[in-house]
């Protein structure tokens, strides 16, 4: 073997390896990582809210949520956190009409967020809901540029109070954003801001399975006319507002 | 000139040889730490037991949980946050039989000079006052 034939060999001999070691790497950029025989495979929550019942001064949702999640509140916008939020949007063309519309995040089908985080900490479950693994964030808030609902927040400051001493807090440094509850939905019930809403009889806000056929919110969204945010983005967003 | 080059392979010498002790030097750092940490007298921070009325067994044998806990704890996140797999084990459920973090966290991890995070998130309270100047 000469000296040309041994670098030609080798060469190939490196790329193929390299290659081979590689190409698992870039193929599972923004991929869930969970196991294909998790109990959660086959659903895709989902949330229909009815902004028809939702009325602007009530708060249940944004409280509960606050409570259930140790989302940080310290009266400062620049730190405070919202998993849920209330924002007021007005038709530029006809400025007088006002509407009270709910914000979360949207768990998207294709969620920006996920395919950007660079270790994997934001990603999708098999059943559809986007949650954050607070272990691994780094706090490099890409996932925050990413969301197009600008659905992320970033603890610069660790919150002071506890409420709910089921449920962890985030240290300081990570993103979080909201995660469906998925420590209740995984228990059963029903995200706490629906739990609440359905406690003071107002009904807004729906929860369930949307590959379930049967299930309310696949027969509202199959029979209502509803919207999700920016449709043409292809984000394929989970939550659905109704009179939006 | 071969005075020159002599003198010129020395100097080579030298500086490679003080490049590999600056290269070594974390890896002896590290050696004469284990030696004396060894050296040491272990303190007795095994002690927080459940009473035995509630003491029946816990996820796995004492001496698994005493060493070997932290690949557990790693495994079970893993499964609970990736994989939805909520099992019955859990970092929060430790405290229902221990109670006191101070014994039966700190003072170990402070002999074994090991800094964790669990608990800025995870909620375990110390009960008393003089626990709380020790740390997490």
């Amino acid at each position: 073997m000469d000296r040309r034939e041994f670098l030609k060999k080798g060469g190939a001999v490196l790329a193929g390896t390299s290659g081979a070691l590689g190409l698992p790497l870039l193929t599972s950029c923004g991929v869930n990582t969970a196991s294909e025989d998790s109990p959660l495979a086959g659903r895709k929550w989902g949330m229909v809210i009815d902004l028809s019942k939702c009325q602007s001064d009530c708060t249940a949702c944004l409280d509960a949520c606050r409570h259930e999640n140790n989302v940080a509140f310290h009266n400062d916008k620049r730190w405070d956190i919202h998993w849920i939020r209330k924002v007021n949007i007005r038709n530029q063309e006809s400025e007088d009409i006002e509407k009270s519309v709910l914000l979360l995040c949207n768990h998207c089908e294709n969620p920006p967020c996920a395919q950007v985080c660079p270790v994997q900490a934001t990603y999708k479950r098999e059943d559809g809901i986007v949650v954050v693994d607070h272990h691994r964030c780094i706090g490099c808030r890409y996932c925050m540029i990413a969301c197009p609902y600008n659905a992320r927040f970033f603890n610069y400051k660790e919150n002071e109070e506890w409420p709910n001493t089921d449920f962890p807090k985030r240290s300081h440094g990570v993103a979080e954003s909201c995660n469906f509850c998925a420590h209740l939905v995984d228990q059963g019930r029903r995200p706490a801001c629906v739990e609440a809403c359905e406690a003071i009889d107002i009904r807004a806000l729906h929860f369930g399975d949307l590959n379930d056929p049967e299930s309310e919110v696949s027969e509202i969204v199959a029979s209502a006319p509803v919207k999700r945010i920016r449709d043409d983005w292809g984000t394929e967003p989970k939550v659905y507002y109704l009179g939006l | 000139m071969k005075l020159s080059t002599a003198l010129r392979g020395k100097k080579l010498g030298g500086v490679v040889t003080v490049l590999i002790v600056i290269m070594l030097l974390p890896f002896g750092f590290s050696a004469a730490r284990f030696g004396l940490a060894r050296g040491a007298e272990m303190p007795d921070v095994f002690l927080e037991m459940p009473p035995p009325e509630q003491f029946n067994r816990c996820v796995e044998d004492t001496d698994y949980m005493r060493f070997r806990h932290m690949d557990l704890l790693k495994r079970i996140r893993e499964e609970f946050i990736r994989d939805g797999n909520r099992g019955n084990v859990s970092l929060t459920k430790c405290r229902d039989c221990h109670t006191s973090r101070e014994r039966f966290c700190t003072r170990c991890h402070e002999a074994a000079s090991v800094v964790l995070d669990c608990f800025g998130c995870h909620y375990y309270p110390e009960p008393d006052s003089e626990s709380q100047q020790l740390g997490s």
